[in-house]
């Protein structure tokens, strides 16, 4: 911790450092009726690295909450592999797999609907001590206490309700749930979609500073480009169940190598009313397909503003490949964007 | 200066709840000028959503306008006739919503309900259904004539919120108030919706009151911006004059507490310490107070009123940001309050 507060900034993960998950050409195929499929996550492959914040956006419908779950292994792949450090969870099964969840945490969206009402938000925090037999009695109870405490909560809240708590409280709750056996990557789907302006800068300030205490590495995933630019080293970005571009964070928004990554900065507002003005919108045209029936080619030409049609963007699906130091992205005319 | 179209006055809107009287709005005044597009930011709870119900009399149940004064070309809108209200609403004064899945009619065909909007001000069937064509091609929904039939959960969200607004605009009201329309949209769609609203105030000149979280959407698309907090206004003014140069600490937190998308490097966000007050027990004075980083003693005990800090710009603080920052360093303040935060670091330095 005294290293970290020196620099005052989140640590950066080095691009040479280790990859803590690796997923290879991940799909996640759900039936829906009538012999129709969703194409949720449809062949995918990164890493995370060790120590990092790999952001993850898209908007909705383009899987990137069913990825969250495959990473956490909460659902089982279609096909493709994923490794945690050397380990093929995707290999593993019952017993085995639940106790390397225990380095795999997730926190969710809704503070509401993720706590349950009628525990105290000390059994709440204690559950996976409690799941995995780590902990009982006093030294529990003071585990939990420290865990509240870690999250900025009062230590003495442990025998109180969820409803006690307001929506950032109880986000505070489900971070220090997650936290509970210390794991090394923390999942956060939406985590702060859900709460007002002033307080998600409370969660995100928090997030920054356990991760730099605890040495978290994240899967920070949401919609809102602005958020997952601020807390990120590099971000991800998908359309339709693909990756479309995985950049550091400064290069995502400088240098944009997808066309949608483009469109979709763009769409941001800022909130400074004078560049916001002057700011031009990459229009997209019409709106996302159904991920039943995806266009072929690549997925996003139905969509594109630099899309040469027919060939080669409806035909030809493109690699999601280098383009830059460090830099993926898959576009056949990236130099275009 | 032309004379405003819409002048509410020391509006108070109260719910008689079990524990006691929540008021949800208490004292707003504010005028709306022919043509202009004016934003209410606030968070939940801040009173916007009720204010823009109290205008058109929609309050829900328990809710109550207690008091005040909603003034449309000198009628008080409080004071006239249900079949009064009912002849302004959608008229004169349209709003359109957050949800457009909910507020659309499920088992009527999207184009009869923008129809409806007019048939109830008096228009016959084939003037309505000629001028709903030609409203769906206005707010760009592809192929308006066959869309006209679909119903809506044929629609798309972001259709959906168009088919809205064309309502909305159907009897070319003065003012279309749009209760954070774009919220539940995503985010390119949400930029498509916020290109057409503004394509439409300078087209149409209708005014437009746009209730938000966002200060990203202000930004792009009003000129003047009221800031709401626990019921009340703190802030008042220009867009340009209030982002530039916010008086009210409350403000000024809001905009240091959001990440950029095109913020160059990382900085710590600011985060505003503490929650919104529980607004059957609001705080004394000031009721910002417990969550200010100025404040000072009277802050405590006396309630601050809107006072001019800058023309046409008005805050509602005993100390306000340029005394904040002469005297108590704002401009070198770095969240380090433990528990401010996060409450994880107390003591540390940045």
């Amino acid at each position: 911790m005294a290293e970290a507060a020196v620099s005052g900034l989140p640590v950066r993960g080095p691009s040479s450092a280790k990859s803590l998950l690796r997923a290879e050409n991940v799909v996640k195929h759900f039936p829906a009726g009538l012999g129709a499929t969703v194409h949720a996550v449809d062949g995918v492959s990164f890493e995370i690295r060790e120590g990092e914040t790999l952001g993850l956006v898209g908007e909705s419908g383009c899987g990137k909450s069913t990825l969250a779950r495959l990473v956490t292994q909460l659902i089982p792949v279609t096909s493709g592999k994923i490794f945690f450090g050397d380990v093929e969870l995707t290999k593993l099964r019952g017993e085995k797999l639940r106790q390397h969840r225990r380095q795999l945490q997730m926190i969710f969206q809704d503070p509401f609907a993720s706590l349950d009402p009628r525990m105290t938000v000390g059994d709440i925090v204690a559950e996976p001590l409690d799941n995995f037999g780590v902990m009982r009695g006093r030294k529990r109870n003071e585990r939990v206490q420290e865990l509240l405490k870690i999250v900025g909560l009062n230590p003495n809240f442990n025998n109180r309700y969820p409803h006690e708590f307001s929506g950032g409280q109880r986000q505070r709750i489900g971070i220090a749930r997650a936290l509970a056996l210390n794991p090394r990557l923390v999942v956060c789907d939406e985590a702060i979609s859900a709460l007002d302006v002033s307080i998600q800068a409370q969660i995100v300030n928090l997030l920054e500073d356990l991760q730099r205490e605890f040495k978290l590495t994240y899967l920070f995933i949401a919609h809102d480009l602005s958020v997952v630019r601020h807390i990120s080293d590099r971000v991800m970005v998908m359309y339709l169940g693909k990756i479309v571009e995985i950049a550091d964070s400064t290069a995502t928004y400088s240098d944009p190598k997808h066309p949608y990554t483009k469109a979709l900065l763009s769409a941001i507002p800022v909130p400074d009313p004078k560049i916001q003005r002057g700011r031009r919108l990459v229009e997209l045209t019409g709106e996302i397909p159904s991920p039943i029936k995806p266009p072929t080619g690549c997925r996003f030409h139905t969509r594109c503003p630099i899309a040469r049609l027919p060939t080669p963007c409806a035909e030809v699906e493109p690699p999601l490949e280098e383009k830059g130091r460090d830099h993926l992205a898959a576009c056949h005319f990236s130099q275009d964007v | 200066m032309p004379s405003p179209i819409l002048k509410v006055k020391d509006l108070q809107t109260q719910f008689l709840t079990h524990d006691g009287i929540v008021k949800a709005v208490d004292g707003v005044s504010f005028d709306l000028y022919p043509g202009e597009s004016l934003g209410i930011v606030g968070e939940s709870g801040s009173g916007k959503s009720i204010t823009a119900l109290s205008i058109l009399r929609l309050v829900p149940d328990p809710g109550r306008v207690v008091s005040g004064k909603v003034l449309f070309h000198d009628k008080d809108l409080l004071q006239i006739s249900d079949e009064e209200i009912r002849e302004i609403r959608g008229r004169d004064i349209a709003m359109i919503f957050q949800d457009p899945q909910s507020s659309l009619n499920p088992v009527l065909r999207t184009g009869f309900q923008v129809d409806e909007a007019m048939l109830a001000h008096g228009k016959s069937k084939a003037e309505a259904r000629s001028r709903t064509i030609e409203l769906l091609n206005k707010v760009r929904i592809p192929a308006a004539a066959s869309r006209y039939k679909d119903f809506p959960h044929q629609l798309s969200g972001g259709m959906r919120q168009r088919a809205m607004i064309a309502m909305g605009l159907a009897n070319a009201p003065a003012i279309l108030i749009a209760d954070e329309p774009t919220t539940a949209l995503d985010v390119t769609v949400q930029a498509q919706i916020l290109e057409l609203l503004t394509d439409l105030n300078r087209e149409l000149g209708t005014a437009i009151v746009m209730i938000t979280h966002n200060m990203g959407v202000v930004a792009g698309l009003c000129s003047r911006v009221i800031v709401m907090y626990a019921g009340q206004i703190v802030e008042q003014g220009p867009v340009d004059q209030i982002f530039e140069n916010p008086q009210h600490p409350y403000t000024w937190s809001l905009l240091k507490s959001i990440p950029r998308v095109d913020a160059l490097r990382h900085e710590r966000l600011r985060s505003i310490e503490g929650i919104a007050p529980d607004l059957l027990h609001p705080p004394s004075g000031c009721r910002f107070h417990p969550r200010c980083p100025f404040r000072v003693e009277k802050c405590f005990t006396d309630e601050p009123l809107l006072q001019e800090v800058a023309p046409g710009q008005v805050a509602a603080c005993w100390v306000t940001m340029e005394r904040a920052r002469k005297e108590m360093g704002a401009d070198e303040l770095v969240d380090i309050r433990p528990g401010a935060a996060s409450g994880v670091h107390p003591g540390e330095i940045i």
